[in-house]
C-alpha cells in the first residue's frame, strides 16, 4: 500500500539510503506515551499527590492525558508517514521529532500540574519549543508568523504570571499565607473577592484567552494556523489549544468553587466577540486553512459561552472541547494534504475533491460536518447541552445571538467547502494513489468522534461526569 | 527605597524620550540592576533562591539579555536612530497619562502611603509604558522591548511578595526566561537584519 515518490527512486540507483531513526522514533515514543495515558486515566484512582505534591492525576488531568496522547500519537503517524514518502523532508522530520517530544513532555506536566506556576511554566516551554517549528525552511512569511505567536503568547502568558501575583496578594492581604497549589487554593478563597482577586482574575483570563485565541489578542492565530506546517498546526490546536484551556479550567475550579457567577459576564462577553469575529473573517476568507483556523476562534468562543454558564452546560463544554481536538487534528492534517496536492490554499482553485483526492475529500466532508455541529459527531451532541444550558440559564437574549452567528457560520463554511468537495475538478491532475497508512491517523480520530456522539463507553462517560462536576455540574 | 524606585520609573521613561536602540538596551539594563538592588535590600537571605534570583535579575534581565540584542545590532550596523514610541507631543502625553494612570490605580489598591504603593505604582507604570510601546510600533526590536519591559514590570511586583516559591520553580521560571532572550535574539537575526530571501514555489512541509 505505501507509495514510493520519484526521488527514493532515484537514489535505488546511486547508494542506498542511510537509515533515518527519527520518525520510528517519534512513532514509538508517541506510542508508548498515548498507552500511559490510557492506563493511567483508567487505572488511577483517587487523587494522589506526585513529585512532591506539584503533579496531581485527578480526573481532569486524566481525560484531558488520553485525548491529547492519542491525538499526538495520530499526529506522529502522520509525520511518519511522511517521511516516508516524501525523503526531502529529513531534516524537518528530524527537528520535529526531538522538538515535538520535547513539547508532548511539557504538555503532560501542564496537564498534570497542581500548582499554578508550575503549569504556567511548563505551557511556556511548550510556547518556546513551538516556535521554532512554526518556521519552514525557505518560507520568510513564516518566520514572522512564528515571530507572532511568540510575541502575542509571550506577553499574553506574562499577563497571566502578574494575575497569579495578584492572587497571591488577595490571600496574603485575607490574612493567609500566598500558595500556587491548587488543591489548597481551593481551601482559602472562599468569600467575597477583594479588588486584588478580580484584578488578579482579569489578567488570568486576558493571559489565557490569547493563548486560547480568544478576542481580543487573537489576531496571532489565523497566520500562525495557516503559515505552520500542518503537523504543527495540528499540534498547536488540538494540543497547545487544551494545554492552554486546562491552565484556564484549573483556575475556574479554584475561584469559582465558592462563587459560581464569579467572571460568567466576562466569559460571556468574550465568548460572543470571539464568535462575531470569527463569523466575520470565515464569511470573509477564500483560504481554506485561514477558514479551519478562524473556525477554531469561533470554537474557543463557544467554549468561553459554555464554561460561563457551567451547571447543566458543563458536560456539553467538555464534549465539545474534546471533540473540537479530534475535529482540528483531521481538518489541519487534511487541508496540508489538499494544499501538497494542489499547491494553493485558495478554496477557489480546489473543486472536485471527492474524486480527485477521495481520502482527504471524505475527511474534509465528516470533518466539515462535525465542525458545523452535525449529529451523530461529538460536538454534535455538547453543542446541544450547551444551548439547552444557555436557556435553562435564562440567557436568551445569548441563545439568540449565538444561534444567529452558529447559522451564519454554517451557511458561510457549507458555501466555501461544500463546491470544493463536490465541484467539477478544475485541472486534470496526477497524484499518486493515497495510501491507507496514511488515512488511518485520521480514521481513528474519526472513529473516536462518532463514538462519542453515539456511544459513550461507561468509563470514558465516567471520566466526563467527574470533570463536569468540578465545574459545576448539577 | 523610595529612591530606588523614583531611579527605576525614569530609567523607565528616559528611553521613550531619547530615540536610540543603545538608550533602550541600557535601560533594560538599568532596569536588571536596580531590581538586582531592591531585591538585595528587601531581605534577601543566602540561599539557592537566592542564588538564583540573582542569577536572573543580574546576570539575564541586566548583562546577558541586553547584550546578546546588542551585538546582534551592532553586527547589523543598524542605524542608530531607533523610537520605540512614535516621537510626537501626542505619544509622549500618552506615556506621560500612563504614568499617572498607574499612581491613580496603586492609590486604589494600596491605599497607605509609602514604599509600597510607590512600588506598585512604579511597576504598573512599567507594565503600562510596555503595552504602550507594543501597541504602537511594528518593528521586531521595538516589540521586543516592549516584551522584555513587561517582563521587568512583572518581575518588579513579584519582588514585593513576601512569599518565595520553591527553588525547582524559580529555576524553571529563570529557564524560561533564558529560552526566551535566545529566541529574541534569533528572531532579531534573522528578521530585522537579512534581506528576505526569496521564497521557493511551493516547498514540501510535514
Amino acid at each position: 500500500m505505501t507509495t514510493l515518490s520519484t526521488p527514493i527512486a532515484a537514489h535505488e540507483t546511486d547508494a542506498p539510503p542511510a537509515p533515518f531513526a527519527a520518525p520510528w522514533v517519534l512513532l514509538a515514543v508517541a506510542a508508548i506515551q498515548a498507552a500511559l495515558a490510557v492506563i493511567v486515566a483508567f487505572t488511577v484512582k483517587g487523587e494522589a499527590r506526585l513529585a512532591w505534591g506539584y503533579l496531581r492525576p485527578d480526573a481532569t488531568a486524566r481525560l484531558f492525558l488520553v485525548v491529547i496522547d492519542v491525538i499526538f500519537l495520530g499526529i506522529a503517524a502522520y509525520v511518519w508517514n511522511r517521511s516516508r514518502s516524501e525523503p526531502t523532508l529529513r531534516g524537518v522530520v528530524s527537528q520535529f521529532t526531538w522538538l515535538s517530544l520535547a513539547f508532548m513532555v511539557a504538555s503532560n506536566v501542564v496537564v498534570l500540574s497542581n500548582h499554578l506556576i508550575v503549569g504556567w511554566t511548563a505551557l511556556e516551554t511548550t510556547t518556546l519549543l513551538a516556535a521554532p517549528l512554526i518556521v519552514r525552511p525557505g518560507v520568510p512569511s513564516s518566520r514572522r508568523a512564528s515571530w507572532r505567536y511568540f510575541l502575542y503568547s509571550s506577553v499574553g502568558l506574562a499577563l497571566v504570571l502578574l494575575g497569579f501575583a495578584c492572587l497571591a496578594r488577595s490571600l496574603e492581604i485575607n490574612g493567609h499565607v500566598p500558595t500556587y497549589f491548587t488543591d489548597d487554593l481551593s481551601t482559602l478563597v472562599s468569600g467575597p473577592p477583594n479588588l486584588w482577586r478580580r484584578i488578579g482574575l482579569a489578567l488570568v483570563f486576558l493571559g489565557y484567552g490569547t493563548k486560547l485565541g480568544l478576542a481580543p489578542m487573537y489576531s496571532w492565530l489565523p497566520e500562525t494556523y495557516d503559515e505552520a506546517p500542518p503537523a504543527v498546526t495540528a499540534l498547536l490546536a488540538a494540543v497547545q489549544f487544551n494545554c492552554a484551556l486546562i491552565c484556564l479550567i484549573r483556575v475556574l475550579q479554584v475561584y469559582r468553587s465558592g462563587n459560581r457567577e464569579l467572571v460568567a459576564t466576562e466569559l460571556l462577553a468574550i465568548g460572543l466577540a470571539s464568535m462575531a469575529v470569527s463569523t466575520v473573517s470565515i464569511i470573509a476568507t477564500r483560504n481554506v486553512k485561514r477558514l479551519v483556523a478562524y473556525a477554531s476562534i469561533n470554537h474557543a468562543g463557544v467554549i468561553a459561552i459554555g464554561l460561563a454558564i457551567g451547571k447543566s452546560a458543563a458536560y456539553g463544554v467538555l464534549l465539545y472541547v474534546v471533540s473540537n481536538a479530534f475535529i482540528k487534528a483531521i481538518l489541519f492534517l487534511t487541508v496540508g494534504k489538499i494544499k501538497a496536492h494542489y499547491g494553493t490554499k485558495d478554496t477557489r482553485e480546489i473543486a472536485g475533491l471527492i474524486k480527485d483526492l477521495p481520502y482527504s475529500g471524505l475527511f474534509l466532508m465528516v470533518g466539515t460536518f462535525a465542525l458545523l455541529g452535525f449529529p451523530p459527531f461529538g460536538s454534535f451532541l455538547g453543542e446541544l447541552i450547551i444551548l439547552s444550558g444557555l436557556v435553562r440559564a435564562k440567557q436568551i437574549f445569548v441563545f439568540v445571538i449565538f444561534c444567529a452567528l452558529i447559522t451564519m457560520t454554517f451557511v458561510a463554511t457549507g458555501r466555501t467547502v461544500f463546491p470544493m468537495i463536490w465541484g467539477q475538478p478544475k485541472k486534470k491532475v496526477t497524484w499518486p494513489r493515497q495510501t491507507l497508512p496514511g488515512a488511518t491517523p485520521k480514521l481513528a480520530f474519526l472513529v473516536a468522534l462518532v463514538v462519542m456522539g453515539i456511544y459513550m463507553p461507561q468509563a470514558v462517560d465516567a471520566l466526563f461526569r467527574a470533570v463536569a462536576a468540578t465545574l459545576g455540574a448539577e | 527605597m523610595s529612591g530606588v524606585l523614583i531611579a527605576f520609573e525614569i530609567v523607565l521613561l528616559l528611553p521613550l524620550f531619547i530615540g536610540t536602540w543603545r538608550i533602550s538596551l541600557l535601560g533594560l539594563s538599568c532596569q536588571g540592576f536596580l531590581m538586582a538592588w531592591i531585591a538585595f535590600h528587601h531581605g534577601l537571605h543566602l540561599s539557592l533562591d537566592t542564588a538564583v534570583e540573582i542569577v536572573d535579575l543580574v546576570l539575564l534581565r541586566a548583562i546577558a539579555g541586553p547584550a546578546l540584542l546588542y551585538w546582534v545590532l551592532l553586527r547589523q550596523n543598524a542605524p542608530r536612530r531607533n523610537d520605540v514610541i512614535a516621537p510626537n507631543l501626542l505619544s509622549w502625553a500618552m506615556a506621560l497619562a500612563l504614568v499617572l494612570v498607574a499612581f491613580r490605580v496603586a492609590d486604589v489598591l494600596v491605599t497607605t502611603e509609602g514604599d509600597a504603593q510607590t512600588w506598585v505604582g512604579v511597576a504598573a507604570s512599567a507594565l503600562l509604558l510596555g503595552l504602550l510601546v507594543l501597541g504602537t510600533r511594528t518593528g521586531v526590536f521595538s516589540q521586543m522591548v516592549g516584551a522584555l519591559r513587561i517582563e521587568n514590570a512583572i518581575a518588579l511586583f513579584e519582588l514585593a511578595d513576601a512569599h518565595h516559591s520553591s527553588v525547582g520553580v524559580r529555576m524553571g521560571q529563570t529557564a524560561v526566561y533564558l529560552g526566551s532572550i535566545a529566541l529574541f535574539r534569533w528572531y532579531l537575526v534573522h528578521l530585522a537584519g537579512e534581506p528576505e530571501a526569496p521564497a521557493t514555489p511551493h516547498p514540501p512541509a510535514l
